[in-house]
């Protein structure tokens, strides 16, 4: 007959907690690692945390190094020690300093960690909130060719989706001349250029706001405590601590600024438009497809009626009825025709 | 030579310099000047009438069938329409195809074969094995698709079936899936392998590959006489007989729902782990209503979905067949290779509230749905060495009435535990193998081919395990 089913329930319960057990595992980092993987992984780490550090024109103490990279300061002496002979850094008066050869290691990490980002942007469909940390778990494994073939398959892209620009094989980098949001003058114009992708709370903060790489920005009121702009259509009001991880460049005179510039999510049924283009957060296939559909600079569109659900909407463009999402009418920027 | 890799490398160098000057947004220049220049050539050529008033029409039609109010109800009034039309028509042509295929040609088959005297093997290998599978397929399979698929066909080339995708997308975005997976998925109903086929429709990737792996989940119509047969024996009579056909169908219905929340449940699941990686992107094109070209789809409709089904299906069911009749009758230390099966299964289907009889039938039954019952029937009397039902080893067979066909499947051990169970898990299970070839062509991938056939098994056993165990201690008490 039959077995106890109370018995049979609870080797259920323990075969699927096993199973969740095993997932998590595989999932983190270091299992089924060497120590020497281990350590590949820490000595990049602390290469390219000390290249950001020299980058943007501090010095590394031992004590930030170690809180940074959340390791021990023993563990850290000893990484350094390995790292100094082989002559990757310098250590000296408390400061840490990257040398000539360590610096070229640096970039390399740093150009597989922005290609693959780019890489994550323009050919997966995973989400932009984990390419940072998809992208640190691959710059530690990528080998020089895979990383050339990358940059081939990719269309030899100079700037990673956050905006960053990605170091040339042989080890030279742009130089941008960005400023941050924050410190933009009233009733000046700019576009936004570059996003910083950690702290990871703060770029959570930013995308969810649904604001983008590429879009047009007017300040409108800055002092200590907010910041408001405008972009798209839409006012936003940032802390200065979150304006600072965007950056902008301000406009030059062939660039005008689209005054009444807004998205194709604000058109309401029975409106008409011109779109102006797609914003640059649109990517890879998704952009491909609605380029393909007729949505460039010039065409007309018509907001013609909403789905029972109030998504998707429908638009007439080119004579053709095309339904579209929230999300995709948010990256398609047009100006309404009266 | 030398001078020839000159020159290619100053292109390639020039080439390189130059990408750094054209900027990011060549790709959209470069569409921009292709349009530019279609609507310059098309603006010469082409001379347009007057198409308000057909515009206007469709915005209308368009409101009332999108509209808030009357969208829904719409919806489910036209898909009701059809399957009742699909269920009910098929009956008559079901019918007569099995009085024909089964009742008239088999036997004379019979009598031609013992006439010329067959040998035994030979002829149990080829009319009991083969044909019969064979027959039973066509009589089952055939009616439904050529009812169901034109009508579908009809309604799609009307242009009312983008209107649907276009009601029903936020329900499936939430889940990480497209509009138009609400028509793959009823296509489904119909049959599975077509509605894997038709997930074309959809461009997306990611959303294609959910939709050709949760396809299943929608109860095909090999499964639903198997469906009504339970439901009918082991559910209906537990209510007064008046309401035994309403209890059964409404019994079945509820299995269909709960099909179309695990379509939801495994779409959630895998956009969310397997296929979190895949390129999505969503276009829905609501193209203008016309009136559907009738004959046109009833003949694509018949060649292209029907025939090619039932097509794959009889490659397939045709070895079932032979599989069957040679489990039952080649005997391995006295007993036969299907006895051993049962023995060994036993245990397991008993675990998950089956038996080894479902089990066995469920795996030499892989082919096709449509001859799970029969092969179920006949794997029952035989391991049992019932005498007087049934037409002998290795030989499906269905009986008239469900009274019968209940009373043998409760000699066999079946409580209404073993009724529920089996409704459950012929919803959860493995796709036919004709779906899976399908899928496998589609896919071209071996991987989800794999994830096809596993992710419902394991639901389907995990289902039934938790059913069976927690009946138990309910029925302890």
């Amino acid at each position: 007959m039959a077995p106890d089913p109370i018995i049979s329930l609870v080797y259920f319960v323990v075969i699927v907690l096993a199973i969740i057990l095993i997932w998590r595992l595989q999932k983190s980092t270091r299992f089924l690692q060497t120590s020497q993987q281990i350590r590949k992984t820490l000595v990049e780490d602390i290469l390219k945390q000390l290249y950001h550090v020299e980058y943007s024109g501090r010095s590394a103490s031992l004590n930030a190094m170690a809180g940074a990279l959340k390791l021990s300061i023993k563990k850290l002496l000893r990484l350094i020690e390995f790292m100094t002979d082989r002559n990757l850094m310098r250590f000296d008066q408390n400061t840490l300093q990257l040398t000539d050869s360590g610096r070229d290691y640096a970039l390399k990490i740093i150009r597989v960690h922005r290609l693959y980002e780019k890489y994550l942007s323009e050919k997966t469909g995973f989400d932009k909130s984990e390419w940072h940390d998809r992208a640190e778990l691959k710059e530690h494994t990528l080998t020089a060719d895979q990383t050339d073939e990358l940059y081939q398959v990719l269309g030899n892209p100079r700037f990673d989706p956050h905006g960053d620009p990605i170091p040339t094989a042989s080890g030279e980098i742009l130089q941008p001349k960005w400023q941050p949001l924050s410190s933009l003058k009233e009733n000046i114009t700019a576009r936004i250029v570059h996003i910083e992708d950690e702290p990871d709370v703060i770029y959570r903060q930013i995308i969810d706001k649904k604001l983008h790489i590429g879009s047009q920005v007017k300040m409108v009121a800055a002092d200590e405590n907010h910041i408001r702009f405008y972009s798209e259509g839409n006012e936003y009001e940032f802390s200065p601590i979150v304006a600072s991880n965007v950056s902008v460049e301000e406009l030059t005179e062939k660039e005008s600024f689209e005054e009444n510039m807004v998205r194709l999510s604000a058109l309401a049924p029975g409106e008409r438009a011109r779109v102006l283009g797609i914003s640059s957060e649109c990517r890879g296939m998704n952009r491909r497809r609605l380029l393909d559909l007729g949505f460039t600079n010039g065409s007309e569109i018509e907001a013609e009626f909403d789905s029972p659900m109030k998504e998707p909407k429908a638009y007439t463009i080119r004579n053709t009825l095309i339904a579209l999402r929230g999300d995709q009418a948010d990256l398609i920027l047009i100006k309404k025709v009266l | 030579m030398g001078k020839v890799e000159e020159k290619t490398g100053q292109i390639i160098d020039l080439a390189s310099k130059l990408r750094w000057q054209v900027g990011d947004d060549f790709h959209d220049k470069l569409t921009e000047s292709i349009y530019a220049d279609a609507a310059v050539i098309s603006s010469r050529v082409e001379s347009t009438r007057d198409r308000k008033a057909n515009y206007t029409f469709d915005r209308a039609l368009d409101r009332i069938l999108t509209s808030r109010t009357f969208g829904f109800p719409i919806m489910i009034l036209i898909l009701s329409v059809i399957l009742w039309i699909t269920i009910q028509g098929a009956n008559y042509p079901s019918g007569m195809l099995s009085v024909l295929l089964l009742e008239t040609i088999y036997p004379f088959l019979k009598q031609v074969s013992a006439s010329v005297g067959l040998i035994w093997w030979i002829d149990g290998f080829l009319l009991d094995g083969v044909y019969l599978a064979l027959a039973w397929v066509i009589a089952v399979m055939l009616p439904p698709m050529a009812i169901f698929f034109p009508l579908f066909t009809l309604l799609e080339d009307f242009g009312y079936l983008p209107r649907v995708a276009f009601n029903l997308d936020t329900l499936f975005k939430r889940s990480g899936a497209h509009g138009k997976q609400a028509l793959t998925m009823t296509m489904g109903w119909g049959c599975n392998a077509a509605g894997v086929v038709s997930t074309r429709i959809i461009d997306s990737p990611r959303e294609r590959l959910i939709a050709i792996i949760t396809n299943n989940f929608s109860l095909c119509n090999g499964r639903w006489p198997t469906q009504i047969l339970i439901a009918t024996i082991f559910i209906g009579a537990l209510v007064p007989n008046g309401f035994t056909g309403l209890t059964a169908s409404a019994s079945v219905i509820g299995i269909a729902i709960l099909g179309v929340f695990f379509t939801f449940l495994s779409s959630w699941l895998l956009s969310k782990t397997l296929l979190k990686g895949e390129v999505s992107s969503f276009t829905l094109e609501l193209p203008p209503y016309r009136p559907p070209r009738f004959w046109k789809t009833i003949y694509t409709s018949i060649i292209d979905r029907t025939l090619i089904v039932l097509w794959r299906a009889m490659v397939f069911a045709a070895p079932a067949g032979a599989v069957i009749w040679l489990v039952s009758n080649v005997d391995i230390g006295g007993d036969s290779i299907a006895d051993h099966a049962i023995f060994y299964l036993n245990d397991f289907g008993l675990l998950v509230g089956l038996n080894g009889v479902i089990l066995l039938a469920y795996i030499v039954a892989i082919p096709a749905n449509e001859i799970v019952i029969p092969t179920i029937l006949m794997l029952t009397v035989a391991n049992l060495n019932m005498i007087g039902v049934g037409a002998g080893e290795g030989v499906m067979f269905e009986l008239d009435s469900s009274m019968e066909t209940g009373a043998i499947l409760k000699a066999g051990g079946w409580t209404l535990l073993t009724g529920i169970n089996l409704m459950l898990f012929s919803l959860l299970h493995n796709p036919c193998s004709t779906t899976l070839y399908t899928i496998f062509m589609e896919t071209k991938s071996a991987r989800w081919t794999a994830v096809s056939a596993v992710l419902p098994l394991i639901f389907g056993f995990v289902v039934t395990f938790l059913v069976a165990q927690i009946w138990r201690i309910i029925a302890g008490i």
